[in-house]
């Protein structure tokens, strides 16, 4: 009776070894569990949060020569300058012009590359197409492309003297020009300062159309299959699947790759960078990723870390409120 | 995630420009010390490789070793490297940078003061060219090459055409619209190369943009020398008689070879290159150089572009180092083989490729004439390569007719005092 309601003594120094085993078992499981985590969280804070942090508390300095001298004083001083270099950015025409550019491109851009990338996922994601490993590899393909190296594909696709485009179109010029009488021009000069933007766009949706079909594909094969089941028997075609069931349920995906889409519009740098080698009257600032790099290239004003720090964090700040916006939009419309 | 790539990529510029440090080692009594040298020669084929020249360097001196290493990049990008090495301790000793570059970097700190070492050795180099290396009157490397503007043409099409070789502006411009009326373009506006060829063209009229004025910078583009280059091209876009080209754009090169273009104002560094985009074509063996024709009172080019090599702040053997720089920028025929009017002085042999698309013409006597004669006035200030986009851009305005080409100037005027106001240097106002 007694041995059921108290423990005797050995009894209670096996309970008590059992805890100490398990307080053991515990550490060392945390130790492990952090060993698995250092070598995520040391890269993280060595770049990712470092830089972040040089990069903010850069953006508050500014670069001057030392001395009043013609040049200087033989070196540069960093002074602290507060917010000087965000009321500069802020009040730089340039840099609006350019982020309005950047605006632009992705409110037109973004839809029209989402909707081709859900359609072709849910196509892939159809019964209609066979060998899907084949189409998914040809789809995504663009995106392995290093950027630049694409953009150069699509200069000479652009270019005025040497467009197969052009070419083509230039011959139903001509042939409508002498079937019609009157003088009919159908080509297009894609690096005009008004087509330069669907230019540039044309070059990205290419690009990530394919990138972000994978992540609604990946999505819609995360949907069970059961539910489709369920419609069939319920009557439901196969247009009413698509409408009600699956692209209801990729909206988790659209966000986020709505989310990505904005940041790199954005961020919007190597197209722009190698068209503007080709259109100089697009400047070294078009787009603001571009007045950033110039900046720190000392190749406008002002220039240096600290102004150039505060265009790339001023940038990452609009980014942010507009994706806060499109998710906060999301979320009430699909409450 | 926005804030991170950001400023990834400005701390990627940092990151990726540690270079090999060397400089700092001392020698021991029997232990060579090692010297690094940044350039961007072009090593193209046929040219002398610069590592074969510096192999013989360091084949007879044992105790000095230069490692050479060419940067592939833009000018920008290796001013931002070099800042970012000198910050790091880790520069290389010598570097190559172009003569607007040498302020900046001087008001930036990052050049040693080697005036004294230099005496032995500036007697080699033009005086002009030293001049250029020299900032605040401290000398801070030795000179490479200049780029003085030359006026090249197709010599053939000019006899066909029955037109006179140009030695002034004016006739410059007769010239032009007397083969635009048989449409060909006796010249070229180049935008994309608006700030060093139009900057130099008005050097050549005799223009200072930039002067020191009771301690401060004066930027002044409304004298008379800068007025005459923007009414030269002015009359030519306005009669359509000049072709409207980037230097480095496709139809630039196609109106070469297929003889539209049959004249250019350029650079002497453009000799090679000229030849290069026309190898193969006709005009082989037509062209011809002579020096910028007049646009001031007197025979006077202007700069555009050149290099010198700089002794980088914290070169920890600087008199070694100016020992081969020295060395290194008289060896005259493997420099004039990688396409440089060299700053040395002595006699330059024109390459036989280069004799041949030239039609036997000695073009490196012409070029070295015409270094002789550049303008010792016009001087680049602390922040002239920021100067570049708003010049290029107006330039590019003016090509399509839609503004006037002195607004170049003006945007260049602007853009200056942007800079200097930057950094802060005095400006007079």
């Amino acid at each position: 009776m007694s041995t059921l309601t108290r423990p005797t003594a050995p009894e209670r120094l096996v309970t008590e070894q059992r805890a100490q085993a398990n307080r053991r078992r515990r550490r060392r499981e945390g130790r492990i569990g952090w060993g698995f985590f250092a070598p995520f969280a040391i890269l993280f804070v060595l770049t990712f949060v470092i830089p972040i942090l040089v990069s903010i508390r850069s953006s508050f300095f500014t670069e001057k020569a030392a001395g009043d001298s013609l040049y200087g004083g033989g070196g540069m001083v960093e002074t602290f300058a507060f917010l000087d270099n965000y009321a500069q950015v802020l009040g730089n025409a340039t840099f609006w012009e350019g982020m309005g550019r950047v605006l632009l491109f992705g409110a037109f851009q973004i839809p029209v590359m989402l909707g081709g990338a859900l359609i072709l996922a849910l196509l892939l994601d159809s019964f209609i197409v066979r060998r899907v490993a084949f189409f998914r590899l040809s789809y995504f393909l663009p995106y392995a492309i290093p950027g630049v190296i694409a953009a150069l594909v699509w200069t000479y696709i652009f270019s005025p003297g040497l467009s197969p485009i052009n070419q083509t179109l230039g011959s139903i010029s001509e042939w409508l020009t002498g079937l019609l009488g009157n003088n009919v021009d159908l080509t297009i000069d894609f690096f005009a300062p008004g087509t330069i933007i669907a230019s540039m766009a044309t070059m990205t949706t290419w690009t990530f159309m394919g990138y972000n079909m994978l992540i609604f594909l990946a999505a819609l094969q995360a949907i069970p299959h059961d539910l489709y089941e369920a419609a069939r028997l319920d009557g439901a075609g196969e247009f009413d699947i698509v409408r009600r069931i699956k692209v209801p349920m990729v909206g988790q995906a659209t966000l986020l790759a709505v989310l990505l889409s904005i940041i790199g519009t954005v961020q919007l740098f190597n197209e722009p960078t190698v068209l503007a080698a080709v259109n100089p009257w697009m400047g070294n600032d078009y787009t603001p990723m571009m007045l950033a790099y110039s900046s720190m290239m000392g190749t406008t004003s002002p220039s240096g870390a600290g102004p150039a720090s505060a265009v790339s964090i001023s940038m990452a700040v609009i980014a942010g409120i507009l994706a806060a916006i499109f998710a906060l939009v999301q979320k009430r419309s699909t409450r | 995630m926005g804030i991170a790539a950001a400023a990834t990529m400005l701390f990627g510029v940092t990151a990726c420009s540690t270079g090999p440090a060397t400089s700092g080692e001392e020698a021991g009594p029997n232990e060579s010390i090692t010297i690094d040298y940044l350039h961007r020669l072009p090593d193209g084929e046929g040219m002398t490789k610069v590592a074969d020249i510096i192999a013989e360097w360091n084949t007879a001196h044992p105790d000095v070793q230069v490692t050479a290493t060419k940067f592939d990049g833009k000018a920008a990008e290796m001013l931002t490297k070099l800042k970012a090495d000198v910050k790091a301790g880790s520069v290389s000793c010598l570097a190559q940078l172009g003569y607007s570059e040498v302020p900046t970097m001087y008001t930036e700190g990052m050049l040693e003061n080697v005036t004294d070492l230099a005496q032995g050795y500036v007697d080699n180099f033009s005086a002009g060219a030293v001049a250029l290396m020299t900032v605040n009157g401290e000398t801070v490397g030795l000179p490479q090459d200049t780029g003085p503007l030359v006026y090249y043409y197709n010599a053939a099409e000019f006899e066909r055409l029955g037109l006179t070789v140009p030695t002034t502006a004016d006739e410059l411009a007769a010239a032009t619209t007397a083969a635009a009326a048989a449409g060909k373009y006796a010249v070229a506006f180049q935008p994309d190369e608006a700030q060093y060829w139009l900057s130099g063209q008005t050097a050549a009229a005799g223009a200072a943009w930039f002067t020191a004025e009771d301690g401060k910078w004066s930027v002044d583009v409304s004298d008379a020398g800068t007025a005459k280059v923007a009414s030269f091209w002015q009359g030519l876009i306005d009669t359509k008689s000049t072709l409207v080209a980037n230097r480095w754009g496709d139809e630039f090169k196609q109106a070469l070879v297929d003889q539209t273009l049959i004249g250019t104002i350029g650079a002497a560094w453009e000799a090679p290159l000229l030849a290069g985009d026309m190898a193969g074509s006709a005009n082989e063996g037509q062209w011809a150089v002579v020096e910028l024709p007049t646009f001031g009172a007197t025979q006077m080019t202007g700069p555009d572009g050149g290099s010198g090599v700089a002794v980088m702040k914290g070169c920890a053997h600087p008199a070694e180092a100016m020992d081969f720089n020295n060395w290194f920028n008289t060896q005259i025929d493997p420099l004039v083989s990688q396409g440089l009017v060299v700053a040395a002085k002595g006699a330059m042999t024109t390459p036989d490729s280069i004799k041949s698309f030239y039609g036997g013409q000695d073009v490196f006597s012409v070029l070295a004439a015409a270094n002789e004669s550049l303008s010792p006035d016009f001087i680049y200030i602390p922040g002239f390569p920021a100067v570049n986009g708003d010049m290029v851009k107006a330039a590019d305005a003016a090509g399509q007719g839609t503004a006037p080409v002195m607004d170049i100037f003006t945007a260049a005027q602007t853009s200056a005092i942007a800079a200097l106001t930057s950094a802060g240097l005095p400006v007079a106002k």
